[in-house]
């Protein structure tokens, strides 16, 4: 029986092999004009559930980029890659648009392919804009090519402390008899310890709590497929934190706040209030955690997908040209992330061209891909970040954190609702510099 | 004629058990050696080299892996934990002592063999489904709590447990290891090393007994091999080859993190293993060049075919791990031994041509 199958087998699986190597186009010669990026994507891997949505996006964006004209008449041409959150592909996926494909600049994913990948673009010195906010990648001293789209996790958990103390320690009447009888506020971590992402802000949120006069809980430990967390829940109920930090992404997090609410912790009212990192707070958490999402707070890192933002209805109308099968009331914010990340990219394209610097020719291309980053740090773009509910995007030679007023959101009424900004910079102005990079 | 190694014509031991045995052989793997080290180079471009470098670095990953499995039958599902110990190990001497490179890949080697003879220590009692057991543990304990939570941090806040190396410091005297083709070159001399090493080891005394533990380790024991020893021994090797593997992984991309070492790479490596031969050491290159082609054969494929269909990359994207798996599956099904042995059985047909045996 083996042997009848294994050859046709082979026979069958030479002619599918051959016909993926046929496909390909030749050594590309494209036509001089036209001007590639490359975008690497998780749309199946370990983080595919934010990333998919982001995906679409940013198809969508190059979609209607292409139908404005492109960079003053020059065409965009998107290679997107889905590399699953392996990073070994990933490394493969970026040399490819590197050296076969010859793209200007990558638009990158999450930690794992910007954490790998950047000692080598930095080597390579082609720009890098990423879904990843890490605060180190801010640091140009040790990341020039690195850029991000929206504030640092370090920041934006600052902020987010920030927000609950100034509009909810000091101004709510729940918290007035505690104010008042001088007892200090306590702050507890709840996230996977083992997991990068969920522990990187935990330093700068507790500096930042420390500043505000905090009270520290242990830290407590809850996967990021965690299913119950009452055990967690209930190792700080005894004395009950007043915030409460979520380091992971939407469904542990929508895990633990429906533990919380369950032991009459969190509500409207209740004194332990929550504040979520951005790839947790999202629409998703409304639907799963419901009641118990009421008065969570974060610093949303763009405009929710359905919320009131200058570009809102070009959005929404690429959404629907471009994937029509899919549901306006199942986008996420992470569809504006992938728009927001073009539109920037198209902008510092666009005033490269301007300054008549976009030379597309092959021999150019390493000197072009280099000057690129000159074009996001000479000039502020803060009216692209507005158009996507941000107050600002300006990067400079020394530091990449697109700003210091960092958005922040809050559910309310079974709603998310935009609770403007937080002035980070304004407020610490001796100590904004020392917090680059971590 | 003395072209083909087949039929029984020595005069003397030495030549009977040579690894290469006619000259018709030397010339093949010269002519090999000739391929991967000059025409290779020249005529390939970045992309093709990082293909390569991964392909290597999947290489050196599972030849522990392959030492474990297939030649003591010890089955183990957490070999990334090793590759990461060793390779934090050497970015951290490297980053926080300033050690020289071989001496920081000594130290991931002798770490990487530490801890994997630490968590093998259970061999002793038990074996089988509980070394799999094991061995998981080794996989999350070190990866989600030694690295992420202690290890990674001692480079500094709020980076999530990433080191970076500065590529200047990969340097072996006057040669230093920038750019990717001197990290190709750097992976030919680590997995031709590994390679000779492994073989060598195999023929010995140690190598026989790994042999007979796999084999059946009860009448391997009646026979007097130590079997605690032989397996302790095995655990640590294969730990060092791991932490070469993950100093490797280091020297090529400047920086590691834990995400890098996750249990879906212990997974993939088995997964090389199966396909390429388990207990073969050619197995462990065929598989690690399988797997690694066929994921850069569909996105060859799929990159220029999403331009004229995009739902390739929308609706349909699950067709790209979805034909992954089926190929892993096909192979399963119709060639169990792997890669290693249908080569052999085609050497075989060329050797024994126009008889059958």
């Amino acid at each position: 029986m083996k042997k009848i199958w294994f050859f046709p087998m082979v026979v069958v699986l030479s002619i599918v092999a051959l016909i993926a190597s046929a496909c390909p186009a030749p050594a590309p010669v494209a036509p001089v004009e036209v001007v590639k990026i490359g975008a690497l994507q998780d749309m199946t891997g370990a983080t595919s559930d934010v990333g998919a949505d982001e995906a679409k996006g940013v198809a969508e964006a190059f979609a209607y980029f292409n139908d404005q004209g492109g960079i003053n008449g020059k065409p965009l041409k998107m290679f997107q890659y889905d590399y699953g959150y392996r990073v070994p592909e990933a490394v493969t996926t970026y040399t490819r648009f590197r050296d076969y494909d010859k793209v200007i600049a990558v638009l990158g994913w999450g930690t794992g392919d910007t954490e790998a990948l950047k000692p080598t673009i930095n080597k390579d010195k082609i720009v890098y804009l990423s879904s990843s906010f890490s605060a180190h990648l801010t640091a140009p001293a040790e990341a020039p090519y690195n850029f991000v789209f929206s504030t640092d996790y370090s920041t934006k958990a600052r902020a987010t402390i920030q927000y609950w103390y100034d509009n909810y320690w000091l101004k709510d009447p729940r918290y007035k008899e505690e104010r008042e009888a001088g007892v200090k506020p306590r702050f507890v971590f709840f996230g996977m310890f083992g997991s990068p992402y969920a522990t990187a802000p935990v330093e700068a949120i507790k500096d930042q709590a420390k500043i505000l006069g905090f009270d520290f809980l242990p830290d407590q430990d809850v996967s990021l497929w965690a299913l119950d967390t009452k055990s967690q829940v209930l190792a700080v109920s005894e004395n009950p934190p007043h915030f409460v930090w979520h380091g992971n992404t939407t469904m542990s997090v929508a895990t633990t706040l429906r533990d919380f609410y369950a032991l009459g912790l969190t509500g409207p009212g209740k004194k332990t209030m929550h504040g979520i990192n951005c790839w947790g707070h999202d629409e998703n958490t409304l639907k799963l955690a419901g009641p118990a999402a009421e008065e969570t707070i974060s610093a949303n890192k763009v405009a929710f997908f359905m919320w009131d933002y200058p570009m809102r209805d070009i959005v929404h109308q690429y959404a629907q040209k471009i994937n029509p099968g899919v549901p306006l009331e199942d986008r996420l914010i992470h569809t504006v992330g992938g728009w927001i990340k073009v539109h920037l990219m198209v902008e510092a394209l666009t005033r490269m061209d301007n300054a008549g610097e976009l030379d597309l020719r092959p021999e150019a291309l390493a000197t072009t891909r280099a000057k690129l980053k000159d074009y996001f740090e000479m000039a502020p773009m803060d009216d692209i970040a507005k158009l996507y509910g941000l107050a600002e995007f300006t990067v400079t030679p020394t530091d990449h954190r697109p700003g210091g007023k960092i958005a922040i959101a809050q559910i309310e009424g079974g709603k998310l609702v935009d609770r403007g900004f937080v002035d980070m910079k304004g407020m610490y102005p001796d100590l904004w510099a020392s917090w680059l990079g971590w | 004629m003395d072209r083909l190694p087949c039929g029984t014509k020595f005069a003397t031991y030495r030549a009977d058990h040579a690894w290469w045995q006619t000259r018709f052989t030397w010339i093949k793997m010269l002519f090999l050696a000739f391929v991967l080290f000059f025409i290779i180079p020249q005529f390939v471009g970045g992309y093709w080299i990082t293909v390569f470098n991964m392909i290597g670095y999947t290489i050196l990953a599972a030849m522990g892996v392959q030492l474990l499995i297939g030649y003591v039958g010890q089955i183990t599902l957490g070999h990334a934990a090793p590759i990461g110990f060793g390779a934090f190990a050497t970015a951290l001497s490297m980053y926080l002592f300033e050690v020289p490179y071989l001496v920081a890949l000594l130290i991931g080697a002798i770490a990487g063999g530490l801890l994997s003879l630490l968590f093998g220590l259970p061999c002793i009692k038990v074996k089988g489904f509980y070394i799999i057991m094991t061995t998981l543990a080794m996989q999350f304990i070190t990866v989600d709590i030694i690295l992420t939570q202690f290890i990674g941090p001692l480079a500094g806040r709020g980076r999530g447990g990433v080191i970076s190396v500065e590529p200047e410091m990969f340097s072996i005297g006057p040669w230093v290891i920038y750019s990717p083709l001197d990290s190709y070159y750097w992976m030919l001399i680590l997995v031709i090393g590994m390679m000779v090493f492994m073989a060598n080891l195999l023929r010995t005394r140690v190598g026989r007994a790994w042999i007979a533990i796999r084999d059946n380790d009860i009448a391997a024991e009646a026979l007097g091999v130590n079997i605690v020893r032989y397996k302790l021994l095995a655990f640590f090797i294969a730990g060092a080859m791991g932490g070469i593997a993950g100093g490797y992984w280091l020297t090529n991309l400047s920086i590691v993190s834990p995400e890098h070492f996750l249990f879906g790479w212990s997974l993939w490596l088995v997964g090389v293993l199966l396909i390429g031969g388990v207990g073969s050491m050619y197995g462990t290159i065929y598989g690690a060049m399988f797997m690694t082609l066929v994921l850069e054969g569909i996105k060859l494929a799929l990159i220029p075919l999403a331009f004229t269909f995009p739902a390739i990359a929308g609706k349909f994207l699950y067709f790209k791990d979805f034909f992954f798996g089926l190929t892993i599956i096909l192979f399963l099904i119709y060639e169990p031994n792997g890669l290693a042995y249908r080569w052999w059985r085609i050497k075989r047909y060329i050797w024994l041509w126009p008889f059958s045996y």
